[in-house]
């Protein structure tokens, strides 16, 4: 049985605290573009650019990026970058961009390693960094979040599954043992 | 993010029952307001004889038939509604919305369920799932376990400690449930219930029993913002159903902490459910710390969702409407009547709400008149004032059905009984925790035996100290200033001394003591500008301004009992709507809380005042109305009433006593309307009663037009024609006779129609004959066109009204009743071939 | 029971029956429309030199409840409402409204017209009044001649630090008049806090390390602040996350160059929807201000606007652009009125953590 651990409530907070801390840390929205990794990331992005909106008036470009094919876990014949980012939407251009990523949940850092190397193969951004709704910790790879809902300290034995309304009708993390 | 509708199918409530009277047809009323706005078109589905609702709808759009799920299909493979709106139809039409999305008709029609999708409406209707879901956020349930026996309920009480409720479980209508504190008790109660069930299970639940039980009503929209429109405390703790408690508005004996915890807790559940629109939760709060478990979460229309409304001058129903179409709270106009205030602000009271429930008793007497866990109430009435003691005192009175002025005394009970009704209390309850209070008991021990708070005993208590200076200081000014400040009207001051209440308004006159009217608005006073609600009060500020057009007082009828009174509300609206097409401003007076007749949108002005002499006249003295008209047959009052010569008083149907007719001997009657000595027949009707009585008190259906109407019906007009002196009979004349069937008629009396009758009068013959009957009596009606209108013998269906009683919810045996144990009717129509 | 005056600077007077206190008293008059919470209203220090209209027309029914005081010495000048119980309840309410009234020397008076009152307020804006024995020529002459004192922080505020120990997070809460409510939030989430004097310096703040400050609410206009509040204000914001509250987010929008307007009628309550921009959603809140910051005033290079109260449309909240610093006007401890805005405490503490985070090595 699942515990909640964010609410809805305190889903949106985090969503808001991460927004403020991009506008702060980039010093403004110039230049700014967003990437959601695969499927919750791209709904938390969007969200994340809905706030933007509200608060500088400004369109913050969101892409959306599917790594299976760069996770170095699975294995796969080489393959040409086309065919790589079959699934990815990004129609803009990251060249001298800051680029944040968005995740739902910061772990191994293995599905960031991808992203990042996906991410590097469209271009030269000016700078890449990475927003998640929770860190559960567990990190294999040198690799940390620079935006951070919530850390959730967890065993590796349980679960974080992270709802999100769009797809599957509630807002929530529960962390499920 | 709105819906597009171009097609709705609203539910309506039915007949009036135990468990709902008009208001789920008051709010279907408000809701079709709203709806019209949009442009959708709206299908209505209600068998409710007495609904005003369908009056409101183009008739090729409504349905007159029963709001059951098999109809509710019917009509969707007919009119292939985009979206339907359940809510208004009460549990029963959400136990529809429910069918209907379980059995994917929904789904493959393409409707939408407007207020709650189908996913969130199964985490409601079903207990277990809503168990889970309410403990998924954290919020506290009852633990209850279905056992088969005593270890696994030892099991269970082990874990939840006593005292726990043990129940058989059985599909009959037993409602048996034993209480148990320790093990002796839990091992007899499962003896005994284990004997009765004969799937050998036995449901076992942690007892709450003595908590308070607490109401909150809130209201969503799709973009999650929430406001919570009113906290209510029943003062009757749990173990007492909340349809039979004495409610309060605001809550009384809640600290912040706790208030906001509920408040929290409702937002948090109306979340979890993606409410958009009304949602109702019940909670039982700990009396000795801030534990609460949620007893019931109701997302529809309710009594205590009108209360709510009602009690902070809320717009509840309208807004709610949009909700349930996707506008946000943000996006909501009101009415030009609320002024500045938003529809996004959260209402706020400064006045005190009291509501008392009715009961049957005096209509039903052979069924068990204990108020517990099972509601028997049919009706209640609410009190309004500055002060709790003036609120509960005003809605006391309101329950009393006597229009005289006093409270009736049970001073006769002896000792022994006051104690046993303290523990076991009957439909008396208020009465005796007075009488209790007056022979001494002490607050702590009266709280210990009827687990109320005590704060409500300190109140009763100021109540009585209040009532004893009075009594004992007659006419004196000081008597009258408190008498007043503690809600005694002028009409019960005057019983109390026994003078005539001119005597007190003389008084009043001399010293000053002005009655003044606050309006019943949710920003306490924030805008300056305010509603056309308002309740007395005896204080600096009166903001009741007097039409300055011409106006019409109705009396409305109080609070619901058995009888013709959901026909009454129905036939005191039309009353309101003629007033109204005949160019006056309508002031309603009334004190139930659900009556359709106290819908803004129906006049002018609303007063929530007992209905009695002192009030009514208080009114009268600021209004000034030219017309004051008194529905119903209430001798009373139309005798007090007509003392004041000055009046011009209509009473109607007019007052019966000149009807002669045997009651015993009653099968058919001609209906006719007589203006001048001009006969207009009406219709002609059979009565049907149980087992073929010809009795009229115990006929059950009426049927339009007669049996035998294609042989007999003209010559029976014609005789009831001849018979009629138009010099005696004017307005709506019912003319009896009696038949075996063969043809051949004895005519056995003359009565005025009664309201119920005239009610369905004009269901059936399209003509709105409430609004003849104002139109007549204001000297506005247009016999010309009255009789274009009206073609009587072209019968092209048969109608029939059948009444309903509440036997089976009373737990009575008894199958058939009188007129007078009537809770409503429904009403159907057949086409003739 | 002894009959008093309400009586107003605009010669208004009211005739009502006195409870609590006997004392004469003037402070300003201001309409509370809260429906629960008077206990905390009435302790509330934001109070201090004001007689509180409560527009709920019963308070008194729950007594005095050890765990709701906003302040251990209340400084309102008097309390005047319809009617009230005396009650003191059960187990954890032992002390009644009008004892306590009296211990505190405070006023009261019921039995009077409060709605038309309120309406009275509405029509005619704030103004001084006082509770007086006799409603004549001379009450009046006191009430035109009685000058309120400016210096009201100065009179409510801690004048010694003082700690509240936990385990968790370090606060520094500047008080300018503090209500309990703050500290009850972050002692919920586990905070080390210690309360400081309004008039600490940057320097003497930031001695102690802290991972956060508050600065709180308080009574009075922020006008009556010396400039060196505004300055320790704009050291301290840029080197630890700041969450300011009330007085507090009026003093943090004039220390970002904003300036403060006083509202022509003082609004109490928790009925008005505040608006978080952001996110759109509107939410209620205790309300308790008497200034509000001029949306016109602000420097939107330097503040977001964060919040606004959607029906008089006075700025609720704010955020500098540059800093994790933060401010709401209303108070969001729910103590009085809802808790829908209490999750800003967790937003708070959570900044905290994540700035801990980012200055140790642990990845």
């Amino acid at each position: 049985m699942g515990k909640i651990i964010l609410d809805k409530m305190a889903m949106q907070r985090a969503l808001t605290r991460i927004t403020y801390e991009i506008v702060e840390k980039n010093k403004g929205v110039e230049d700014l573009v967003l990437i959601g990794i695969k499927t919750r990331g791209i709904f938390l992005a969007n969200r994340i650019a809905d706030r933007l909106q509200q608060l500088e008036n400004v369109s913050i470009p969101v892409g959306e990026l599917d790594i299976t094919n760069y996770r170095d876990d699975i294995e796969h014949d080489a393959m040409s970058s086309d065919v790589k980012m079959s699934n990815n939407k990004i129609n803009f251009s990251i060249e001298g961009k800051r680029v944040i990523l968005v995740d739902d949940v910061l772990y191994t850092g293995r599905t960031v390693r991808a992203a990042l190397s996906a991410v590097m193969d469209l271009g030269r951004p000016k700078s890449i960094n990475l927003a998640v709704l929770v860190d559960r910790g567990h990190r294999e790879l040198p690799i940390r979040a620079d935006f951070v809902g919530k850390n959730i300290p967890s065993s590796q034995k349980e679960k974080i599954k992270v709802y999100v309304s769009e797809i599957d009708d509630k807002d929530a993390v529960e962390l499920i043992k | 993010m709105t819906i597009d509708i171009k097609k709705v199918l609203l539910l309506g409530g039915g007949p009036t029952n135990i468990g709902h009277e008009n208001e789920l047809d008051a709010a279907a009323f408000e809701r079709l307001m709203a709806l019209k706005k949009t442009g959708a078109k709206i299908i209505y589905v209600d068998d409710n004889a007495f609904s005003v609702t369908t009056e409101e709808i183009q008739p090729a759009n409504v349905y007159v038939q029963e709001v059951s799920f098999q109809n509710v299909v019917t009509i969707i493979d007919k009119e292939h509604p985009d979206a339907i709106m359940a809510t208004t139809g009460g549990l029963n039409g959400m136990q529809i919305a429910w069918q209907l999305a379980e059995s994917g008709i929904l789904a493959s029609n393409n409707i939408t369920l407007l207020g709650i999708k189908p996913a969130d409406l199964r985490k409601v209707m079903d207990n277990q799932k809503l168990r889970d879901t309410l403990t998924e956020i954290n919020e506290k349930v009852i633990a209850s376990k279905i056992v088969a026996d005593d270890d696994e309920a030892m099991d269970f009480v082990r874990e939840v400690g006593f005292p726990v409720i043990v129940k058989p479980m059985s599909s009959s209508h037993d409602t048996s449930r034993f209480i148990c504190n320790n093990t002796d008790e839990l091992e007899d109660a499962l003896d005994v219930s284990f004997k009765r069930t004969y799937i050998k299970r036995c449901s076992i639940e942690q007892s709450i029993v003595g908590y308070k039980e607490i109401e909150m009503v809130g209201i969503r929209d799709a973009n999650g913002n929430k406001i919570l429109i009113s906290g209510m405390e029943d003062m009757d703790p749990i173990g007492i159903h909340s349809g039979d408690s004495i409610i309060f508005a605001p809550t009384q004996t809640l600290i912040n902490e706790e208030y906001q915890a509920l408040r929290t807790a409702t937002f948090r559940i109306m979340d979890s459910l993606n409410i958009t629109g009304t949602c109702h939760v019940q909670f039982a709060q700990s009396r000795t710390d801030s534990n609460y478990f949620v007893t019931k979460v109701s997302p529809f229309f309710t009594r205590n969702t009108i209360l709510a409304a009602k009690a902070t001058g809320y717009p509840l129903t309208y807004v709610s409407s949009f909700l349930e179409l996707g506008y946000n709270l943000t996006e909501i106009k009101l009415p030009s009547r609320y002024s500045k205030f938003l529809a996004f602000m959260e209402p706020t009271m400064d006045h005190v709400v009291v509501k008392i429930p009715l009961w049957p008793f005096r209509d039903i007497t052979d069924v068990d008149q204990h108020l517990n866990t099972l509601m028997k109430s049919v009706g209640s009435t609410i009190g309004i004032g500055r002060t709790v003691e003036e609120a509960i005192i005003k809605s006391m009175h309101s329950s009393q059905f006597s229009p005289r002025d006093i409270l009736p005394s049970v001073s006769t009970v002896d000792d022994d009984d006051v104690i046993n009704q303290l523990i076991h209390p009957l439909a008396s309850r208020i009465l005796i925790l007075m009488e209790a209070l007056h022979r001494g008991f002490s607050i702590d021990e009266l709280s210990e035996l009827t687990q109320i708070d005590r704060f409500y005993f300190y109140k009763l208590n100021q109540l009585l100290r209040a009532q004893d200076f009075v009594v004992n200081n007659p006419l004196s000014p000081q008597s009258i200033e408190i008498g007043h400040k503690y809600g005694f009207g002028d009409g019960m001051l005057a019983e109390l001394w026994k003078v005539n209440i001119s005597k007190i308004q003389q008084m009043n006159e001399n010293y000053k003591n002005h009655v003044t009217y606050k309006a019943i608005e949710p920003s306490a006073g924030e805008f300056l500008e305010c509603t056309n609600v308002f309740y007395s009060s005896y204080e600096l500020e009166n903001e009741s301004r007097p039409f300055t057009e011409k106006s019409a007082l109705v009396i409305g009828r109080g609070g619901n009992q058995l009888g013709p009174n959901s026909a009454a509300d129905y036939y005191t609206s039309q009353i309101l709507r003629s007033l109204h097409k005949c160019g006056y401003k309508t002031i309603i007076m009334n004190t139930n809380p659900n009556a359709v007749s106290l819908t803004p949108q129906l006049s002018d002005k609303q007063y929530i005042e007992p209905i009695q002499l002192g009030n009514i006249l208080n009114i009268i003295e600021l209004e000034k109305p030219d017309v004051v008209i008194l529905p119903g047959n209430r001798h009373y009052l139309s005798k007090q009433l007509k003392q004041f010569k000055a009046l011009n008083i209509i009473v109607l149907p007019p007052d019966q006593k000149i009807a002669t007719y045997n009651q015993k001997k009653a099968t058919t009657a001609v209906d006719l309307f007589i203006e001048g000595n001009e006969i207009l027949p009406v219709t002609t009707i059979s009565f049907v009663g149980k087992d073929q009585l010809t009795d009229l008190r115990f006929i059950n259906d009426y049927k339009e037009p007669m049996d035998n109407w294609e042989s007999d019906e003209d010559k029976l007009i014609a005789n009831a024609s001849k018979n009629i002196d138009t010099h005696e009979w004017q307005g709506l004349v019912q003319v009896l006779y009696n038949t075996n069937g063969d043809s051949k008629y004895e005519m056995t009396g003359i009565r005025p129609v009664r309201i119920t009758e005239t009610a369905f009068l004009t269901k059936t013959t399209g003509i709105n004959w409430i609004n003849v009957l104002v139109r007549k009596y204001l000297g506005k009606l247009d016999m010309v066109s009255l009789r274009e209108d009206w073609q009587p013998t072209e019968h092209k269906r048969s109608a029939i009204m059948t009444a309903h009683f509440p036997f089976r919810e009373l737990q009575s045996g008894r199958s058939e009743g009188t007129t007078k144990q009537e809770v409503g009717s429904s009403l159907s129509f057949k086409n003739f071939e | 029971m002894t009959e008093r005056y309400l009586i107003l600077e605009d010669g208004s007077a009211y005739a009502g029956k006195a409870f609590g206190s006997l004392a004469t008293t003037t402070g300003e008059i201001v309409a509370n429309s809260t429906m629960n919470g008077y206990q905390e209203i009435i302790s509330n220090q934001i109070y201090h030199n004001q007689i509180i209209v409560f527009t709920q027309s019963s308070i008194g029914n729950t007594g005095l409840d050890q765990n709701a005081y906003e302040s251990i010495l209340p400084s309102a000048k008097g309390v005047i409402v319809r009617e009230y119980e005396n009650l003191a309840t059960d187990h954890f309410k032992r002390i009644s409204l009008d004892r306590y009234l009296k211990q505190h020397k405070i006023p009261g008076i019921y039995d009077v017209d409060t709605r038309e009152i309120r309406h009275h307020l509405q029509r005619r804006g704030n103004m001084k009044a006082s509770i007086v024995d006799v409603a004549d020529d001379h009450a009046f002459d006191q009430l035109h001649a009685t000058v309120l004192t400016n210096q009201q922080v100065a009179q409510v505020a801690t004048p010694k630090p003082f700690p509240n120990p936990d385990e968790g997070a370090n606060v520094v809460v500047v008080d300018f008049g503090l209500k309990s409510g703050i500290l009850r939030e972050l002692s919920h989430r586990d905070c080390n806090v210690t309360v400081v004097p309004w008039n600490f310096s940057s320097a003497q703040i930031l001695d102690l390390d802290p991972d956060g400050i508050v600065l709180s609410t308080g009574p009075g206009s922020p006008a009556n602040l010396p400039n060196s509040v505004l300055d320790m204000i704009t050291d301290v914001q840029s080197q630890a996350p700041l969450f300011a509250i009330g007085l507090g987010h009026e003093l943090f929008a004039l220390a970002n160059g904003a300036k403060i307007t006083k509202l022509t009628v003082e609004h109490h309550g928790s009925n008005h929807p505040i608006r978080e921009i952001i996110t759109n959603e509107i939410f209620f809140s205790g309300q308790e201000q008497g200034y509000a910051v001029d949306p016109k005033s602000i420097d939107h290079a330097k503040l977001f606007i964060t919040h606004v109260d959607l029906v008089n449309g006075t700025v609720q909240g704010l955020r500098h652009r540059d800093y994790p610093a933060f401010s709401v006007q209303f108070s969001p401890d729910g103590a009085p009125g809802p808790k829908d805005s209490v999750g800003l405490f967790d937003d708070f503490v959570e900044i905290m953590a994540r700035r801990r985070d980012s200055n140790d090595d642990r990845y």
